[in-house]
């Protein structure tokens, strides 16, 4: 009896224990943030690590675009280069091949003068160490001097179109901070190791917020840095803060729990673009906004031209001409997207070719299947059933042969799969069936992300696949990596190994090409160049979708790749 | 018994060491590259192998497996490719949140599992037998990650009783003021939608042994004995039926506790909860070799020893083993 009594007592604790806990997070979790000035934004991971050098993640890059900042920046409306740590416009003296950039009185987040030493360390140190993902941008800086305290000069070793948009875009570290880091790295047997293996918990850097307080796992907190150099001031026509005191990135494992906490308002924005899925539900909320913003994106069908049966361009048109690009972006990517013409999306106006061939643009799918079979015919493909028969009507075509007369082998189309990214696996499996209606013997494979990438780019073993940018730079110097034939090689961007000495020529000249107008031309070419071979059949440029609750804060700034981004931070205020 | 422990033991190390050896060559096969989101469109081939060097991924793969062996018998483990962190550092920051919520779920639903297991068989083919024994089969075979959105729907989209996810709230953990027991809280209330999910998920299959392991246990000559003492059902189903019918519901709960520090994926994703189950997906899914390599093999180590412990436990819970 007595035991029975101590059970039912230790039941009915442990019930009350229950309730307690509940009752007591309850009153612990009241929002309070909105009322303190805190911005929530929700993500879907946290950031892999605070070491500038070693983060190469989106996430991260999300909370160290906030510190580390660069000497310029891109204006919202315009996307043009303008001042941020740089006092005004580089000057260039074409003699001597140098640039000379003046630097704001800027502070760290320490209190310590930004300066001229900073710059040159980061140069130095990117140089030195040959820093992945930067190196590229400033191996052609023969040296940087300290012209005076806040003055620098860049002098080239060669001229070089991406100085501004890349290696002026370059964030700087903390002379003061890393030096010592440095130090210790170069008696190191691998010194880069060092570098990037240093666990940072503190990065000072000269941006609009510091990291406070990172709970492993669950939420970064960034307070407002008092020395942020653009408070108060107003930079291309932005009157920047922050306004609010500091901003918490909470970590949500799906997107669903993140939409749920929108709509619930346990965060103010969600920070990923939203899939066309949930919109439904979000329109209706009177607290929450949708901002749909371009972004610089390239989905493309690339074939290998090593071998059969793609090394023939005539097949490559033919296919290329079937793709119905505003099928795709009307049903699978429910309207969020533009067609792509060209590997230069036309929201980069500047260096956007608008006459590159559009292979079937605007035609039906008879009309399609008929412009493809001409070119297929002429080319000298034969079928056992034509795609079009003796009346000239559209058929289901069969047993396509090549020229020489031998049989098409059945080829793959390799694609991401549909839980990595739906809209790539379901192009894949209408340009299937597109081209299975032309006879072609097309099969589309979702493929794991890594081994995809593996086949594709490592081992060059596949027919076709679909891949994609989701934020190209707006400077074209990828067109050079992505088809100069010193890229076709394992583990180059040169995926599709197309391979043109004309091309070669001109993407070199034109990565030399010091003159906007003149680069301008040439990028002009080599789009055309590219569209004329089609070694990628440019698909689409999704948009981004973005969600923000509009019941506590306001000021939110769109430009390319959406509204999260420096800007919008820098001015938006409490309601 | 000595003896029988060290031979179990000797045998854990022999497969242990099979077990390095497989997960070595498992992931070097593993397509995919630890270094390709190092890698820029216009960074020189040279750069890049300068890059694949310093990493130590340009090693042979013979060089690289005796660092390996080397590395495990000093109890080093490498650094995170993608972290830049010490492996052990990595798995040590989000063992103990897993811990925490799986082990609890895996005792809870075992205790719980176990006592109505027991009602169940002892009351068979009535009102409460039918009911638990269909609300076991109906809860375990339910799809982990639906129901967990479901109970988040519910209890914390539309009733406001819980947070959405998340292991704490911020509010709390950023206030100067909050002491241990404020944030013990908080951990309790963020834990209270996760440890619901996964007892609902496994209670059942706890109770379901016990069940069927009872029902054998009662058509034993020695409770028909029991009863014919005049015992009372109370005592011949606790003292009589159900430690006889324990065995092998201490192996299932054993292999489970063990099982618990690998945490599950699917649930800490929905929940966001900071575990190593998160970790291991993305280590596998990015190539992250040291850190994959030594969660499987913590996971792998923490199921062997408990093999053996579990082993040991049966000759203490049943008289009639002997090793």
């Amino acid at each position: 009896m007595a035991k029975c009594f101590k059970r039912n007592m230790m039941v009915r604790g442990l019930a009350l224990a229950a309730m307690v806990t509940v009752l007591l997070g309850g009153l612990c979790a009241t929002p309070a943030a909105a009322a303190n000035g805190m911005l929530k934004i929700g993500v879907l991971e946290e950031p892999k690590s605070l070491n500038l050098w070693l983060a190469t993640d989106a996430w991260s890059k999300r909370v160290l675009s906030l510190i580390n900042e660069p000497l310029f920046i891109r204006e919202p409306k315009s996307n043009e280069l303008v001042p941020w740590l740089a006092a005004g416009k580089p000057v260039y003296d074409a003699g001597k091949m140098t640039y000379t950039v003046k630097l704001k009185k800027a502070k760290w987040s320490d209190g310590s003068d930004f300066t001229a030493a900073d710059v040159i360390f980061t140069g130095q140190l990117i140089n030195k160490f040959r820093m992945p993902r930067h190196r590229s941008k400033w191996s052609f800086i023969e040296r940087v001097v300290a012209v005076d305290k806040h003055t620098v000069r860049f002098e080239l070793k060669r001229p070089k179109a991406i100085f501004l948009s890349r290696t002026l875009t370059t964030p700087i570290v903390q002379k003061k901070q890393w030096e010592k880091i440095v130090a210790s790295a170069q008696g190191a047997e691998k010194p880069l190791t060092v570098i990037l293996r240093h666990k940072l918990t503190n990065p000072i850097g000269t941006g609009p917020f510091v990291v406070s307080k990172w709970q492993k796992g669950v939420f970064v907190f960034m307070k407002a840095n008092p020395h942020f150099f653009g408070r108060g001031q107003t930079i291309s026509g932005h009157k920047l803060g922050p306004h609010i005191k500091g901003i918490i990135f909470k970590v949500y494992g799906t997107a669903d729990a993140a939409i749920l906490a929108l709509r619930k308002g346990a965060i103010d924005f969600y920070w990923n673009s939203i899939q066309a899925g949930y919109l439904e539900q979000l329109k209706d909320d009177k607290d929450i906004k949708l901002f749909v913003s371009n972004k610089s994106g390239l989905y493309y069908l690339g074939f290998n031209l090593r071998k059969e049966p793609f090394d023939d361009v005539a097949l490559r048109r033919a296919v290329a001409t079937l793709v119905s690009k505003e099928f795709i972006i009307k049903r699978i990517l429910q309207g969020y997207g533009e067609v792509l013409h060209s590997m230069i999306p036309p929201g980069n106006s500047f260096y956007y070719n608008p006459d590159v061939p559009k292979y079937g643009y605007g035609k039906s799918m008879d009309e399609r299947m008929k412009l493809a079979y001409n070119i297929l015919r002429e080319a000298g493909y034969t079928w056992e059933t034509p795609p079009v028969n003796a009346n000239g009507e559209v058929v289901r075509g069969e047993g396509i042969r090549l020229p020489d007369g031998s049989p098409m082998k059945e080829f793959t189309i390799l694609t991401p799969p549909a839980d990595y990214d739906p809209h790539r696996a379901m192009s894949g499996q209408m340009i299937q069936e597109w081209l299975r209606a032309a006879g072609m013997p097309a099969v589309s494979r979702p493929m794991a992300f890594g081994a995809l990438i593996q086949k594709v780019k490592g081992q060059h073993d596949f027919d076709a696949f679909i891949l994609g940018y989701g934020k190209l730079s707006l400077d074209p110097g990828y067109l050079r990596a992505f088809f100069h034939s010193r890229y076709n090689k394992p583990r180059g961007y040169n995926m599709s190994g197309y391979e043109s000495a004309a091309y070669d020529a001109l993407s070199n000249e034109s990565n030399n090409a010091m003159d906007p107008k003149l680069r301008q031309e040439m990028i002009f070419q080599m789009q055309a160049m590219l569209m004329a071979a089609v070694p990628y059949v440019p698909l689409y440029n999704p948009k981004v979708i973005e969600g923000v609750r509009i019941d506590r804060f306001t000021g939110w700034v769109p430009m390319l790749g959406g509204v999260g981004n420096i800007w919008s931070l820098c001015q938006i205020k409490a309601k | 018994m000595r003896k029988y422990i060290a031979k179990r033991l000797a045998q854990v190390v022999v497969i242990l060491f099979f077990i390095l050896t497989v997960l070595f060559v498992l992931f070097r096969l593993a397509p995919g590259d630890p270094v390709s989101r190092m890698v820029d469109p216009e960074m020189t081939p040279e750069d890049a192998q300068h890059l694949i060097e310093q990493l130590g991924l340009d090693e042979p793969i013979w060089k690289q497996y005796l660092i390996y062996l080397k590395n495990f018998a000093s109890g080093e483990f490498g650094y995170s490719i993608h972290y830049g962190e010490p492996v052990a550092r990595v798995i040590w920051d989000k063992l103990p949140n897993t811990i925490l919520l799986f082990t609890t779920a895996v005792l809870l639903s075992a205790m719980v599992g176990i006592s109505w297991g027991k009602i169940a068989a002892w009351k068979k083919g009535k009102g409460a037998d039918i009911g638990m024994t269909i609300a076991a089969l109906v809860t375990h075979t339910l799809f982990l990650p639906w129901l967990a959105l479901l109970l988040v729907w519910v209890f914390a989209y539309q009733l406001d009783w819980f947070p959405i996810t998340g292991m704490v709230s911020e509010e709390v953990f950023l206030d100067p003021d909050a002491g241990f027991w404020a944030k013990a809280v908080d951990v309790g209330y963020h834990m209270v939608l996760p440890l619901a999910t996964l007892f609902l998920i496994h209670f059942g299959s706890y109770l379901l042994v016990m069940r069927s392991s009872m029902l054998e246990t009662l058509k034993e000559d020695y409770i028909v004995l029991a009863r014919a003492k005049g015992l009372s059902d109370r005592a011949i189903r606790n003292k009589h039926a159900a430690p006889n019918a324990w065995l092998p519901v201490v192996t299932s709960v054993g292999l489970s506790l063990a099982f618990s520090i690998n945490g599950g994926a699917l649930t800490e994703t929905v929940f966001s909860w900071p575990g190593i189950g998160r970790e291991l997906v993305f280590a596998v899914s990015q190539n992250d070799y040291p850190l994959a390599q030594a969660s499987f093999l913590l996971i792998a180590t923490v199921v062997l020893f408990s093999n053996v412990v579990v082993d040991v436990l049966y000759a203490f819970l049943d008289p009639r083993i002997r090793y």
